[in-house]
């Protein structure tokens, strides 16, 4: 909202104060200042000038060069571009050195070969707000050569964020009344002597729900036309432009006291003024020409011919309003319930000054404040006769009752830090007042203080949380289970950090097409995705069923920004139903990573590293968690090639895959991409047990190697299985250690392979005799080889 | 490294006839002494320099079978024919150590020998840990310290736990369509880490001290200073006897460790419906060479009883009596804490993943 620092000082003595001191001021009182704008004339330099002449440019068609008289006795050529004016008008005038708003001084220069000494300027040029396209014109009296910046009364602007529960500051009336109460300052009183009213007979109200206090005053023989220039100027202070002088009284009086008015053009209207709900399907042409479907649920301002003339409360119609022939007026005055007013605004996406108003809630007791001064404020301004007496059907709900504050809990909860007099003078000070009983009466514009806790808030407010003394002290919390996860999380994050992979973090909301990379653990059925209802857009409709997408989403940004060597990681949430939608809602977190391009950064010494390839991941896998090597299990997954499983023993923790090859080409990613997601619970679950140490071996050990040759598309997967069925007591570990092939088929046949395995085989207490080593290699072999389609070279 | 080491090198010893040259006289000593150092001078290697320690002083070299001709000296020229041998033998070890010496120190600096270090280094692989996760580890870890666990809840929420238990009028803007992302179901994502006070007093009596790192999700375009997806770091503390100066102790303590003890804290009223009085806090940031202003970090306030009550409804007991316990709540945005940590001044940074931004966080 903003405020007008000039207008505010009609309503208390702010000359002791500085801008900062305000600002202060109303940000301790809960009110945040976002800008501060100084308004006005602030160079001395910028004179009245007369224009005297005006030529068309020699070398530019769209300029002029004028001469202009700025008492200086003689005159001043300057280039101008504007074209509102006429020889004889009165302009402002930069002179050199003239300082305008955005820091630039005005210096004598040389426009296309022809000397301009100044310039002339339009309003918004000089720190005013423009009133029409071009120069700004001054009034014809204005005395030529004095300074601009006498002839307007400089002002700050105050852009400020008012909470929700503070309506009664939503006008300056209302900001003033909180300053002064800040400031222990009086707050002058308003003049605005109260009409006489009558119980309506040109009103029906149908909704008392919605509408329970409704008024009306009939204004004759108005002429609608300009605004006095103070009106004009308040409104302009504030950002707004000035329309016609009874639109304007509406504008002032809601800014002015916070309670929004609506002016009806009389000959507009047929009989009473009904106030009801609309027909479902009703039909509303609202005043920014934009049409609405009406339901029930909103309130009407409509007439005996029923025409919908207004949408209460929210927006006149485009047919009702006032225009320049308009010479007789029916000005409305009411409180609309907060609650139906938001469902309204929010239905019809119909927003104004007043919805904003009467959703947050004005006060009851203004509303005919608001009209008497509109009233006298229009008759002073567009003439005419106003209707003797007030029209008012319904009455003004009571929203206040009296609060109890509880002394002992303010005590409390301010820490000893304020007595209960101060505490009570600040309530008083804000206009409450201590009934006989103890209770306190709240004034009916503070409808928010309604319990004991809120008047301890307004205290704590006021006196201020800086007064309030600091204590340091807690209970102690035992770890939760989101304490260990969080750890878990950490080390695995640190891990692969120093593993050389980058952590990302991505949206968790994508689009459909990413879908298609996604690598859930569980392949997602019809059902299982969750779609937001009002996307922002397409790219972000769906809740990431897992990581990769993200990732892949990265790696491909980071591919088109010429990085080659992609190691990302993110650990986080992934969303999903599951059994085609039975299980809904589904949250868990997963570890995404992806890898892809030179395994190590290329360098003068390898200036073309290898690409990584499904090992380098099997690597990354194996030591990823120490002591707990996963290992790759081959499945198929559609859209995918070289997936499957990640292990842990016998269990699934995970899936891996490479990108389809079509799918890294349409990246225009040159390198395989591998992808692996892995449950983060079951990581989790390996950190929850503690490992106990091995004992260093006493005794040494004996190694044997085995060279085996087998066809070429049995996994080796399969020989480590025949090797653990076996259960051979000496064997220690065991490993493949070199592979070979001969595409050619000169050495080998092509649909053979030969592995070369080396077995550690050791006895915890004793020195192994090369025969027993002997006995228990051979048996292994051969259940191997009974086992498997392996045979030994 | 001594002279018979290098006999690992399984060099044969030449063969020498089996009745070779006789009687070497003490003349002959020194030509053989002679000879051999002149050949251990010449030896440009190793294997040379071993060749020549056999051609001496080897088995059957040329002293080892002078030496053998003491035998038929006469008696009383025996001592005098021993000491030169010996002394012959001693100047050829001398020698050939000395050359070993010389040998392996050449073999060494020719190793080093066009290295040059000022070349850029092979490097490894470097990786590093996202922004919002350092942000948000040194923050729980602060808090940790101050006795805080760690709590979390679901993202995709109820309007139960995300408004209604929170004190949010069932009209507020906040539950808007435009503003929240909501579900067929009717569920939305929670528009605040706030939720989780709720999930937490539903599941554990008083009392309580928590915070919930998490996401939470507004219908915001994404623009420099805005994300729908973002993360925040709530907190709760309810016990007996918890009041405001408890809140600002909290609070300003973490700030200081966080910003630095220096740093200025202060307090804004504000207005959250789930805290009564509420506080918006601002810290004053003072970066070299610009004016020092105070930015917004974090909000926070006293439990509104009203919250108490719904909870205990939802619990169906009375286990949080707002006439026996108080609790503050505080809540920030993680995203802005990094932002102003590094001075990210584009918040789509954080999401983009753009290497050369992650990198400078190794």
């Amino acid at each position: 909202m903003n405020i007008s620092l000039n207008w505010l000082s009609t309503h208390l003595d702010l000359s002791d104060k500085s801008v900062s001191d305000i600002d202060d001021l109303l940000t301790f009182a809960g009110v945040e200042v976002e800008g501060v704008v100084p308004k006005g004339v602030a160079s001395d330099k910028i004179v009245v000038a007369e224009i005297k002449e005006a030529e068309p440019h020699p070398n530019a068609d769209r300029l002029k060069v004028t001469r202009v008289d700025c008492g200086e006795g003689e005159l001043r050529q300057i280039v101008c571009g504007a074209k509102n004016y006429k020889v004889g008008d009165k302009v402002p005038c930069a002179l050199p050195g003239a300082e305008l708003p955005g820091g630039f001084t005005i210096g004598e220069t040389v426009m296309r070969k022809v000397e301009s000494r100044g310039m002339l300027c339009a309003a918004s040029e000089i720190g005013l707000t423009d009133t029409e396209d071009g120069l700004m014109i001054l009034p014809p009296d204005a005395e030529i050569g004095k300074s601009v910046k006498q002839l307007f009364d400089s002002d700050t602007l105050l852009e400020l964020e008012v909470t929700p529960n503070r309506p009664d500051l939503l006008g300056h009336y209302g900001m003033a009344r909180e300053l002064a109460a800040l400031l222990k300052t009086p707050l002058k009183p308003l003049d605005i002597p109260a009409r006489e009213t009558t119980p309506a007979s040109g009103v029906r109200t149908e909704a008392p729900d919605a509408c329970p206090l409704y008024t009306a005053v009939r204004i004759t023989g108005v002429s609608v036309g300009e605004s006095p220039v103070w009106l004009k100027q308040r409104l302009e202070a504030i950002g707004l432009r000035p329309i016609n002088n009874i639109v304007d009284v509406t504008n002032f009086v809601l800014h002015e006291l916070g309670q929004p008015l609506h002016a009806f053009d009389a000959a507009k209207l047929s009989g009473a003024i009904v106030v009801r709900q609309a027909a479902e399907g009703e039909s509303f042409l609202a005043l920014n020409e934009s049409r609405h479907a009406l339901t029930p649920d909103d309130l009407l301002i409509s007439d005996e011919s029923g025409a919908a003339l207004a949408l209460g409360g929210i927006m006149g119609g485009l047919t009702s309003g006032v225009t320049e022939s308009t010479t007789e007026i029916v000005l409305e005055s009411a409180y609309f319930t907060p609650r139906g007013i938001r469902r309204t605004s929010r239905r019809t996406a119909l927003g104004s000054d007043s919805s904003y108003r009467f959703e947050r809630g004005v006060d009851p007791q203004g509303v005919l404040t608001a009209s008497s001064l509109a009233v006298r404020l229009i008759l002073e301004t567009a003439g005419g006769t106003a209707e003797g007496t007030t029209e008012v059907a319904g009455e003004a709900p009571v929203l206040t009752r009296p609060v109890a504050l509880d002394a002992a809990r303010l005590d409390q909860l301010m820490g000893g830090s304020i007595l209960l007099p101060d505490a009570e003078k600040i309530l008083t000070r804000l206009g409450l007042t201590k009934l006989p009983d103890g209770t306190w009466d709240v004034p009916s514009f503070r409808a928010d203080l309604r319990r004991h806790i809120d008047l301890v808030e307004e205290i704590a407010r006021v006196h201020g949380l800086a007064n309030v003394p600091a204590r340091l002290r807690g209970t102690f919390a035992p770890a939760s289970p989101v304490d260990a996860a969080h750890d878990s999380d950490m080390r695995v994050r640190q891990r692969l950090a120093a593993l050389g992979f980058y952590e990302c973090l991505t949206i968790k909301l994508i689009s459909d097409t990413q879908l298609a990379d996604a690598l859930p653990l569980r392949p997602l059925m019809e059902g299982d995705v969750i779609r937001v209802k009002l996307p922002l857009s397409e790219d972000h409709s769906v809740m990431r069923p897992s990581i990769i997408p993200g990732l892949v989403a990265s790696a491909a940004r980071n591919v088109r920004q010429g990085v080659k060597s992609l190691r990302l990681f993110e650990l986080g949430r992934v969303f999903r139903n599951a059994g085609g939608g039975k299980a809904r809602d589904q949250e868990s977190e997963t570890l995404g990573v992806l890898l892809s391009g030179p395994v190590r950064p290329a360098n003068w010494a390898s200036p073309s590293p290898e690409d990584a390839d499904i090992h380098d991941l099997a690597g990354l896998l194996s030591t990823l968690i120490p002591g707990q090597p996963l290992r790759l299990s081959p499945r198929d997954r559609k859209g995918f090639v070289l997936s499957g499983d990640i292990k842990s023993g016998d269990r699934n923790i995970g899936v891996y895959a490479r990108l389809h090859p079509a799918r890294e080409r349409e990246l225009d990613i040159d390198s395989p991409v591998f992808c692996a997601e892995i449950d983060l619970a079951k990581l989790r679950g390996f950190g929850a047990t503690t490992r106990r140490i091995e004992p260093l071996p006493q005794f040494p050990g004996s190694s044997r190697d085995a060279a085996m040759e087998m066809p070429a598309d049995l996994p080796n997967a399969t020989i480590e299985k025949a090797i653990a069925k076996h259960r051979e007591p000496l064997l220690v570990s065991c490993e493949c250690f070199d592979s070979f092939t001969d595409p050619t088929g000169t050495r080998l046949p092509a649909d053979r392979k030969s592995l070369a395995w080396r077995f550690h085989y050791r006895a915890p207490d004793r020195t192994l005799k090369s025969g027993e080593v002997d006995q228990a290699h051979q048996n292994l072999l051969e259940a191997i080889a009974k086992t498997t389609a392996v045979v030994y070279r | 490294m001594r002279a018979t080491d290098w006999r690992i090198l399984g060099f044969d010893e030449p063969r020498v006839p089996r009745y070779g040259p006789r009687l070497p006289m003490n003349e002959s000593l020194s030509a053989i002494q002679a000879d051999a150092l002149a050949r251990i001078d010449a030896a440009e290697d190793p294997r040379a320099l071993e060749e020549a320690r056999i051609a001496s002083i080897g088995k059957k070299g040329a002293l080892s079978l002078a030496a053998a001709a003491i035998k038929d000296i006469p008696k009383e020229e025996k001592a005098a024919y021993g000491q030169s041998v010996n002394s012959a033998r001693a100047a050829i070890t001398a020698a050939i150590e000395a050359k070993q010496a010389a040998l392996q120190d050449a073999a060494d600096q020719s190793a080093l020998a066009g290295i040059d270090p000022t070349m850029p280094g092979r490097p490894l692989p470097t990786g590093a840990l996202h922004p919002l996760t350092l942000i948000r580890d040194e923050a729980v870890g602060i808090l940790r310290r101050m006795g805080f666990a760690l709590a979390d809840g679901p993202e995709i929420e109820d309007e139960f736990h995300c408004f209604d238990a929170l004190n949010t009028p069932a009209d507020h803007p906040a539950r808007n369509e435009k503003d929240t992302f909501y579900f067929d179901s009717g569920k939305l994502l929670r528009t605040h880490t706030s939720s989780v006070q709720i999930r937490t007093m539903e599941a554990d009596a008083p009392p309580v001290r928590i915070i919930a790192p998490g996401s939470a999700y507004r219908r915001d375009e994404i623009d420099a200073t805005h994300l729908s997806v973002f993360n925040q770091l709530e907190g709760l503390y309810i016990d007996r006897d918890v009041s405001l100066p408890d809140l600002k102790g909290t609070l300003e303590y973490f700030l200081h460790e966080l910003f630095g003890p220096s740093t200025g804290v202060r307090f804004r009223p504000h207005f959250f419906p789930f805290t009564e009085p509420s506080f918006e806090i601002d810290v004053k940031l003072e970066i070299k060479g610009q004016t020092p202003r105070w930015i917004e970090v974090a909000g926070c306030g006293m439990v509104d009883p009203a919250v108490f009550k719904a909870v205990n409804g939802s619990r169906g007991d009375n286990a949080y009596d707002p006439a026996v316990w108080t609790g503050f709540a505080f809540g920030m945005g993680l995203d802005r804490l990094a932002m102003i940590r590094w001075g990210i001044k584009d918040i789509r940074l954080l999401i983009e993943n753009d290497a050369r931004f992650l990198s400078q966080f190794a």
